[in-house]
């Protein structure tokens, strides 16, 4: 054994004693955590609570600390008021028969005579024509990386990928997909609360932030300034169509595990808007 | 020389197998257990029925479905509630999660599944996952605990969607203008279909 062959030993030997250190450290580092609940979940643990247990289920008391978890869903449970519930409430029967009657079928049709490469195409091009909307608010929300990778996407799918057809951008890894900003969600990173929620016809649930947001997102969308026409009809109409042939079922898995549809399209809204705000 | 090699191979692996995460081996679990069920999934020759039945037998074991009941109810509403009831809401609970897993799954059956870097904190570990297709990605998050046996599933986040959100706020708008029975007669008849 040379001189060359022990120093790379002694390095490998090194490196997996620094590997489990490393990890040695991050099981001690989560052990405050846990050991913070530690006498509550000794005193639970030697009080069998009788009422709680299922019998088929006996994993259901070995999740001992059901408060450490209550918490954690409390916390994440958003609740907004509804003050319109009787419009709302119309307004999701109006959304829920347009889709079913009206929405998927089209789309449905649609998927039947288009190509895949088609719909993709359609879907890039007015995803790159809304890059104003997503632009303004990374820059509003102080993101001046995924501004600048917003622009250049952009640039380059608009040239090199024919007027945003093509996807070109997604090649390049420098270039990365922003989380998709709009202005409520700005509005939300300032610590602008929901209001109220709201349902729209055709623009489905939103709240009066969003709303407002909606507002200011629309100034900001090249198609709000083509004239109102007959061609305006068709291309949003098309945009809206596309869309939809890429979600056919979802809203049917939302419902089908609904108790109350309503409600859970409601919490769902206001679930998701929480994720993108804090994203 | 080569013996040597070998040596300095096999300790290393055993470093670090000795010290692995406790959220590598979640993610490890729940990574064989998904990978099975999409295999199933994608069975060509195989009737939908007996695809549900396979992809239920594999799953169950790490999802901890009768605690999802009692968390979906809280601690607001479970505690009070007699065992009957907690039974009956339980079972019921348990057939409707398994349903809307099973469409879930479904949704985004031929497309590709990425983990990635599990986030831990004391007892639990979120394990991100991105359903990628050419379409789209999805962001599928799953919320794992450590009971005394094994890591175990207690919730879902779909886009950041949790399940046991979703029916927590159902079950509390039921049970605050009805009664259980109400709600479990919900859970029972499914409006929809």
């Amino acid at each position: 054994m040379n001189k060359k062959q022990v120093t790379h030993l002694l390095l490998l030997l090194l490196f997996s004693a620094f590997l489990s250190t490393g990890c040695a450290h991050k099981s001690v580092k989560s052990l405050p955590e846990t050991s913070d609940d530690s006498p509550i979940t000794q005193a639970r643990e030697t009080i069998p609570d009788k009422a709680e247990q299922t019998p088929s289920s006996p994993d259901v008391e070995d999740s001992i600390e059901d408060d450490f978890f209550d918490e954690e869903f409390e916390a994440q449970q958003v609740l907004v008021a509804d003050p319109l519930s009787s419009w709302n409430k119309g307004m999701f029967h109006f959304n829920d028969k347009l889709y079913f009657w009206v929405l998927k079928p089209l789309a449905r049709g649609y998927m039947e005579i288009t190509p895949d490469y088609f719909r993709r195409g359609v879907k890039n091009f007015f995803y790159n024509l809304t890059m104003p909307m997503r632009f303004v608010n990374c820059l509003l929300q102080g993101k001046g990386n995924a501004a600048a990778s917003e622009f250049s996407r952009f640039v380059v799918n608009t040239t090199a990928g024919g007027l945003g057809f093509g996807n070109p951008a997604d090649q390049n890894p420098d270039l990365v997909v922003s989380t998709g900003e709009d202005l409520g969600q700005t509005f939300g990173k300032y610590g602008i609360g929901n209001g109220f929620y709201i349902v729209w016809p055709m623009l489905g649930p939103s709240t009066l932030r969003d709303s407002v947001g909606l507002v200011g997102d629309f100034f900001l969308n090249p198609l709000s300034y083509v004239e109102y026409s007959e061609t305006w009809v068709a291309v949003k109409s098309l945009d809206l169509v596309n869309q939809t042939s890429f979600h056919i079922g979802e809203y049917e898995a939302l419902k089908n595990s609904a108790l109350d549809p309503y409600v859970a399209l409601r919490n769902s809204y206001l679930q998701y808007r929480e994720k993108k705000i804090k994203e | 020389m080569k013996r040597l090699l070998y040596a300095v191979l096999i300790l290393f692996i055993t470093a670090q197998t000795g010290f692995t995460d406790d959220k590598d081996s979640a993610k490890k679990i729940l990574a064989s257990k998904l990978d099975a069920a999409i295999a199933v999934l994608q069975k060509k020759n195989m009737d939908q029925k007996e695809k549900d039945r396979r992809i239920i037998e594999i799953v169950t074991p790490i999802f901890d479905f009768p605690f999802m009941a009692k968390l979906s109810l809280g601690r607001k509403n479970w505690p009070g509630l007699s065992k009957e009831k907690k039974e009956k809401f339980t079972d019921l609970f348990i057939k409707r999660l398994e349903a809307s897993y099973l469409e879930k799954l479904a949704l985004y059956t031929d497309e590709a599944l990425v983990y990635k870097t599990p986030v831990q904190s004391g007892r639990k570990v979120e394990i991100p996952t991105e359903v990628i297709s050419k379409d789209k990605i999805i962001s599928m998050t799953y919320k794992l605990y450590k009971s005394k046996r094994n890591w175990k599933i207690y919730d879902m986040e779909i886009e950041g969607i949790s399940i046991i959100v979703t029916y927590r706020s159902q079950f509390d708008q039921i049970l605050e203008k009805g009664t259980f029975e109400d709600l479990l007669l919900k859970l029972e008849t499914p409006e929809n279909k």
